[in-house]
């Protein structure tokens, strides 16, 4: 296990290396540059100036310098804890990550908190009986809500709770300090696409679970159907919803960008986002490399916890 | 011409009372000329009223009811970087600091400019020298007195090419420079007379100083300052900011003691608000934001948003103005470079459907040259008729028998209005068997190509004078100068209209300006676009520009 979990961190480093290295090759490119010359200064103010002038702009943002150098440099800095700066926010990277870190987590906490009961309750309701009334219907709203996409789900909700019936804020921009309420809508427009996916695997892993051979001579040898549920079939169908739900870590972190900019919630998502419209380059480097820590850990976690509820799942 | 002491007037102006006496001129090409050569507003308002026999009052005193101090005014806007003044690129950015720093004059929701740190200003006959006396007593908030030395130092610095100020490409800045790239500074352009008084010795008549002086770029900022501005806000404004993260919340407080501790008082009498905080929203989201409750007020909404406005609590605010999408063409390429398919396209679009179509009837229609009903020199030419048949017949002039196939850059950088215009066209232009291709890009691509591209929609901001964009966009080789269009009879034609105080002389003058940028066909202009804000009722004295300044000095709240 130790070897697997060493593995993988090394896969993390190498992957982190890589997709960093690209990405600055990308933003290094002079039409990046000047991306970046047009965000700061204006399309107008831009086509005003001279080779000279635009080069001593480039020189003062300390874009000038050879590539490999500003790589090695960006490097360097980053083992001192210290991500760059932002271009278009002019603030140091690291504690405005955090910050946006800190928000998404919060929003994915009340979604995980939220979601992982019902679509579990709903997928073993669902997978125990399957063809019944019961089954179809969960199955049916399930497929209803998750192919609904969160923008339409943010819309509805909002013309609904929002604008028409004035009980919750419209969006959720925070602008008085945290506030619950607002929260209350990305949150239910989240868990409305999410929860019917894990359920919709949860029920299709009981169903396959409720057909085994243990499960019938469970059932046949007269243990009460309950205690067969929870005690035989609940630990083997629970594998498969496991990852799911473990690797919606990765969405929910820049996945979630509709519901964010939609919002208006300073997330993570809204965060890369714009970075990625201005040409924020320290900004994308910093948020990829959390996205990639994001998707190996919990990479990770699902390996572990596969291990766990299922020993006789071995990595070699 | 100076306002307050009255010492003596500039000799137009007897002229212009018998131009209004006689009804020669509106009240409105009156109070602008009027106040252009230096009266102060109440006094022209007060001076046409009594020639009209109406109760007229400066909009810029109006008061509504009598005002509350205290409360914050809480406004839904992008929160963008405030690095240099002198460089900022958006509206937004300028209003963050409007009410920290300020300007030399003031163009106001009527379109008049004001004197606001100058307390008056003289042009000479020949509109190459202007003379700007400075109020006496403005304080900056560290407490030392505004002198016309550190006016001198700002404009010397829009000036310096390595800051890329936008303010150097103001008529008024490029006549005040001279070399073969129109760089350097003319020695003694801009001088310091004595404490107060700043005067500008201009190569050439420039008629917009005052408006020029309240360009976004060019509020006045202490000799000691350093970028960034949002580390280093010292100005002379009401107003001070206390917090400031981009893309969050701008929050600004009022002054009421210096740097070093003594009381300030501010220049301009009693302020109402206490605070004004700027939240983050983006133009998409304001207006729910504002339908939340979260903000009194917005920066804009959209065309598209008017319903959604129109059903909530709110005054919604709107006015006409001269910003536009210019959908210009490139005349040295291909196949711009053809007067003939220029004109054909010009004749096979039908302009008066578009502000219907687009903006439900609430903007004004295009012509094909720049200059918008709202301009004072605005000249109204015979009405362009859409004719196919002639289209197609210059089409068969230029070789293009068969048809053409054109490609159009759309940026939306207005929002999406553009491409619906774009796609308006398309459809027009289709009858007289002109293909017309949209390339849709993201709006930072398009600011990159926007001087290159062939045929391309670019965004033009409303501007007090109808000459000001003129100049900035159509003279030979200006930065500006997207359609690569260069024609000496025009420029002769501008000059002449530039030099002209008269209104009703420079109106005559813009005929020939116009008519020749219609017949040159250098771009479809169809639509003068309005725009849109709404204010919660509690809000008081709010009154929208149509440049979307932010002027609340003198806005209170009625629940304070």
């Amino acid at each position: 296990m130790l070897g697997l979990i060493l593995r993988r961190l090394v896969q993390m480093a190498l992957i982190m290396v890589v997709a960093s290295f690209i990405l600055f090759v990308i933003f290094d490119t002079p039409a990046f540059k000047k991306k970046i010359a047009i965000a700061e200064l204006g399309g107008f103010a831009v086509s005003a100036l001279s080779e000279e002038d635009y080069q001593n702009w480039l020189e003062q943002k300390g874009l000038n310098v050879p590539f490999f150098q500003r790589y090695a440099n960006w490097i360097g800095n980053i083992t001192t804890g210290d991500f760059g700066k932002s271009f278009e926010k002019n603030t140091a990277v690291g504690p405005l990550l955090l910050d946006r870190l800190k928000n998404t987590g919060i929003l994915a906490f009340w979604v995980f908190a939220l979601m992982i009961p019902i679509s579990l309750v709903l997928g073993v309701l669902a997978g125990m009986k399957e063809g019944s009334a019961q089954d179809r219907t969960i199955s049916f709203i399930s497929v209803f809500t998750t192919s609904i996409p969160e923008i339409a789900t943010a819309i509805i909700l909002t013309v609904i709770f929002a604008l028409g019936l004035g009980w919750l804020p419209a969006k959720s921009a925070m602008t008085q300090g945290f506030d619950w309420r607002q929260l209350v809508l990305p949150v239910l427009t989240l868990v409305t696409y999410d929860f019917g996916y894990v359920a919709r695997m949860t029920r299709a892993s009981m169903a396959e679970v409720m057909t085994s051979q243990y499960i019938r001579t469970a059932v046949l040898k007269g243990i009460p159907y309950r205690q067969v549920i929870m005690k035989h079939a609940l630990r083997n169908a629970l594998i498969a919803p496991f990852t799911v739900i473990v690797l919606q870590l990765n969405w929910l972190l820049s996945g979630v960008v509709v519901v964010e900019v939609f919002f208006q919630y300073d997330g993570f998502g809204k965060l890369l986002l714009e970075a990625a419209l201005f040409g924020d380059v320290y900004v994308v480097q910093a948020a990829t490399l959390v996205a990639v820590i994001v998707a190996v850990l919990s990479q990770i976690i699902s390996d572990i916890g596969y291990t766990l509820l299922n020993p006789r799942i071995r990595f070699s | 011409m100076a306002k307050s002491d009255q010492p003596k007037q500039h000799r137009y102006i007897p002229q212009l009372v018998q131009q209004l006496e006689q009804r020669k001129i509106d009240r409105r090409a009156f109070l602008r000329n009027v106040t252009l050569l230096g009266m102060s507003s109440a006094a022209a308002y007060g001076l046409a009223g009594r020639i009209l026999g109406e109760n007229l009052v400066d909009p810029a005193l109006a008061q509504e009811g009598t005002p509350k101090m205290g409360g914050i005014l809480k406004v839904a806007m992008d929160i963008q970087k405030m690095e240099d003044p002198a460089t900022y690129s958006w509206t937004q950015m300028s209003n963050q600091t409007r009410h920290v720093a300020e300007y030399l004059t003031i163009t106001g929701p009527d379109n008049l400019t004001r004197p606001l740190l100058a307390e008056s200003w003289e042009a000479s006959d020949d509109l190459k020298t202007w003379t700007f006396k400075l109020r006496q007593g403005v304080l900056w908030h560290n407490g030392e007195e505004l002198t016309a030395e550190h006016v001198v130092w700002n404009i010397e610095r829009w000036l310096d090419p390595a800051l890329a100020s936008s303010n150097a490409s103001l008529s008024t800045c490029s006549a005040m420079v001279e070399g073969t790239d129109q760089k350097t500074m003319i020695k003694g352009a801009v001088e310091a007379v004595d404490k107060h008084t700043v005067r500008f010795n201009l190569s050439k008549p420039v008629l917009s100083v005052p408006e020029d002086l309240y360009n976004y770029p060019a509020a006045i900022l202490h000799p000691s300052f350093k970028p960034p501005f949002s580390d280093n806000p010292m100005g002379t404004g009401p107003y001070t900011l206390t917090e400031m993260v981009v893309g969050d919340k701008c929050i600004l407080k009022r002054v009421t003691e210096t740097t070093d501790g003594k009381p300030f008082k501010y220049w301009g009498g009693d302020v109402y608000l206490d605070e004004i905080h700027y939240y983050n929203f983006d133009t998409d989201n304001q207006l729910t934001a504002f339908a939340s409750g979260e903000v009194d007020t917005i920066y804009q909404f959209s065309i598209e948003q008017y319903e959604l406005a129109a059903g909530l609590e709110g005054e919604i605010q709107e006015i006409q103005t001269a910003q536009t999408a210019c959908f210009r063409m490139h005349v040295a390429k291909p196949p711009f470079d053809n007067l003939k398919v220029r004109q054909a396209i010009a004749k096979a679009v039908d302009l008066t459907v578009f502000n219907d179509l687009v903006f439900q009837g609430r903007g004004q229609t295009g012509e094909n040259h720049h200059v918008a009903p709202v301009h004072p020199e605005y000249f109204a030419l015979p009405p362009l008729a859409r004719d196919v048949e002639a289209a197609k017949a210059l089409l068969t002039e230029a070789g293009h028998a068969d048809g053409l196939e054109i490609t159009i850059d759309i940026g939306n950088t207005d929002g999406p209005w553009h491409q619906t215009a774009a796609e308006i066209m398309r459809d027009q232009l289709q009858e007289a068997g002109i293909k017309l291709n949209i390339n849709v890009i993201p709006a930072s691509k398009y600011w990159e190509i926007w001087t290159e591209t062939p045929f391309g929609a670019t965004a033009w901001t409303h501007r007090a004078l109808g000459t000001m964009v003129l100049s900035l966009a159509y003279r030979t080789g200006v930065a500006w100068n997207e359609t690569g269009y260069s024609n000496p009879e025009f420029e002769k034609a501008l000059d002449a209209a530039e030099a002209v105080l008269d209104v009703e002389q420079r109106k005559a003058k813009m005929e020939l300006v116009e008519k020749i940028l219609q017949d040159d066909a250098i771009m479809l202009l169809p639509l003068w676009r309005p725009v849109f804000t709404i204010v919660s009722p509690k809000v008081k004295g709010h009154q929208i520009h149509p440049t979307q300044y932010h002027q609340w000095t003198k806005v209170w709240l009625e629940e304070a």
